[in-house]
């Protein structure tokens, strides 16, 4: 029985699956933070949610990058 | 037989494509993120790229199931011919009953079932069968779902916002969701594609082998790739509207954010499955997430009878394709007519079973909605119920023209 395999994979789903929904949260979140209307946020939390949305975007790439087999070999 | 053979894998390849149409699409269509033509016409397209991407899956495909190769014994054209039509059926009827169930389990079902008939008990290796298909069918939900659960809680946790003085809750802004969702949805699609045309292609490549008009050992051809891409494709597009109502707003009710963490966690299972080789199937993983993702946020309820009866799908997808295959494979023994009659019942009972579809969608579809109107004011969200009814109803209209 493969139980490490099925563990491996458990946690491997886990984390890649947090690490995409954590930094679009947060891009989410910065978004909202930064059309605030009333309290005024500073520029940089604008920028941060770009980057926030950019690392999402780089882990799925990495993600596609390790399914194709042309790319990994 | 050879030709009949290669047609039935890709007919089977055109129901494994509209039956896991939902698996990606389902949430983002339920969720309003892509309409519902558009949502199907990018799974088409994305199955297409990824049936093209990698054919590494295609030369394992029965895995070890059945005994075959030296030492073993040898796989005819006519157990896959027996296997094939036991999972095609099964996918009809699950089809019609709105069930997301496995493909891959259907044609594992019907060849073991075949085999059995074919060549006997010592043909079906119980241990893989245990390890390959049996306990992934347990464990795959499971950890969907616990994953799913997971991250619905961290994206509504990250996003709630609440004014720090008075503690009153905030717009809450969680609108990027639904862009999100269009390319998590779109990554499952891709990952479905490089996975289950794999299947078709690895089926046609095992009988043009063992007709011995292809070297053994050898990959799947190019005419091969591209017919099963194109059958996957078509049969993606043609889009089970039934099985996406299921998926999109029977088992709950789906939200933006939970979408996004379903898919997210859909998408990541079926790579690191695929990846790391143990495989998981794609319509339970994904069932699993949206299950999750419905426990995982407040104030939603997740239908555990709609639950129940696609676990009930689950278990009955194995023995049901494989006493189908067992039935065609003693046809088949019987020579030539027995074939013939095979076929001419295949395709009688898949006829039988699309006009049923189309006859029953006025009083069939009727029912349910009245039936889902009830629980509907408890449990699902109007809105994405309507939506994914008018589909239906868009769908019903394309298919048979004008009727009352």
């Amino acid at each position: 029985m493969k139980w490490l395999e099925l563990l491996t994979v458990a946690g491997a789903t886990l984390v890649a699956a947090v690490t995409v929904v954590v930094l679009y949260s947060l891009g989410v979140r910065l978004t909202a933070i930064a059309g605030d209307r009333q309290v005024a946020a500073p520029a940089w939390v604008k920028y941060l949610s770009y980057v926030c949305f950019g690392l999402c975007a780089i882990a799925v790439m990495f993600g596609l990058y390790l399914i194709i087999p042309y790319f990994s070999g | 037989m050879v030709a009949l053979v290669i047609a039935l894998a890709l007919f089977f390849d055109f129901t494994n494509g509209f039956h896991d149409t939902a698996n990606a699409m389902a949430t983002p269509i339920a969720t309003g993120a892509i309409k519902p033509k558009t949502a199907v016409a990018l799974a088409a397209a994305l199955n297409l790229v990824g049936a093209f991407l990698s054919t590494e899956v295609a030369k394992t495909v029965s895995g070890g199931i059945i005994r075959e190769g030296s030492g073993g014994v040898q796989i005819t054209p006519d157990i896959i011919f027996a296997g094939l039509m036991g999972a095609v059926l099964w996918n009809m009827i699950t089809w019609l009953k709105g069930l997301p169930s496995s493909s891959s389990h259907a044609l594992f079902g019907g060849l073991i079932g075949a085999a059995i008939i074919g060549i006997g008990f010592h043909a079906v290796n119980l241990e893989t069968l245990l390890q390959k298909v049996i306990l992934p069918a347990i464990f795959a939900p499971v950890i969907a779902g616990l994953v799913a659960y997971i991250c619905t809680r961290i994206a509504y946790a990250l996003t709630a916002r609440h004014d720090p003085e008075t503690g009153s809750k905030l717009t809450q802004k969680r609108g990027g969701f639904r862009t999100g969702q269009v390319f998590t949805s779109s990554l499952v699609a891709l990952a479905h594609g490089t996975n289950d045309a794999q299947k078709t292609m690895g089926i046609i490549t095992l009988v043009l082998i063992s007709a011995g008009t292809q070297q053994p050992g050898s990959g799947p051809q190019l005419w091969v790739i591209t017919a099963c891409a194109l059958a996957i494709a078509v049969g993606t597009y043609a889009g089970g509207w039934r099985i996406i109502r299921t998926m999109g707003a029977g088992l709950t009710e789906v939200k933006p954010a939970q979408g996004f963490a379903a898919e997210s966690s859909t998408a990541s299972a079926i790579l690191a499955s695929s990846h790391l080789g143990f495989a998981l199937s794609t319509t339970q993983v994904a069932s699993g997430s949206v299950i999750g993702s419905g426990m995982g946020r407040r104030g939603t309820t997740v239908r555990w009878g709609m639950v129940g009866r696609i676990a009930l799908g689950w278990l009955f997808t194995l023995p049901a394709a494989g006493i189908v295959g067992a039935l065609t494979a003693l046809l088949v023994k019987t020579g030539v007519v027995g074939v013939v009659i095979a076929a001419v019942a295949g395709i009688g009972a898949v006829l039988y079973m699309f006009l049923v579809s189309r006859k029953s969608q006025v009083g069939h579809h009727n029912a349910v909605e009245v039936e889902e109107a009830g629980q509907a004011v408890r449990f699902a969200k109007k809105k994405a119920l309507a939506r994914a009814r008018a589909a239906e109803r868009a769908k019903n209209k394309n298919l048979k023209g004008p009727q009352r």
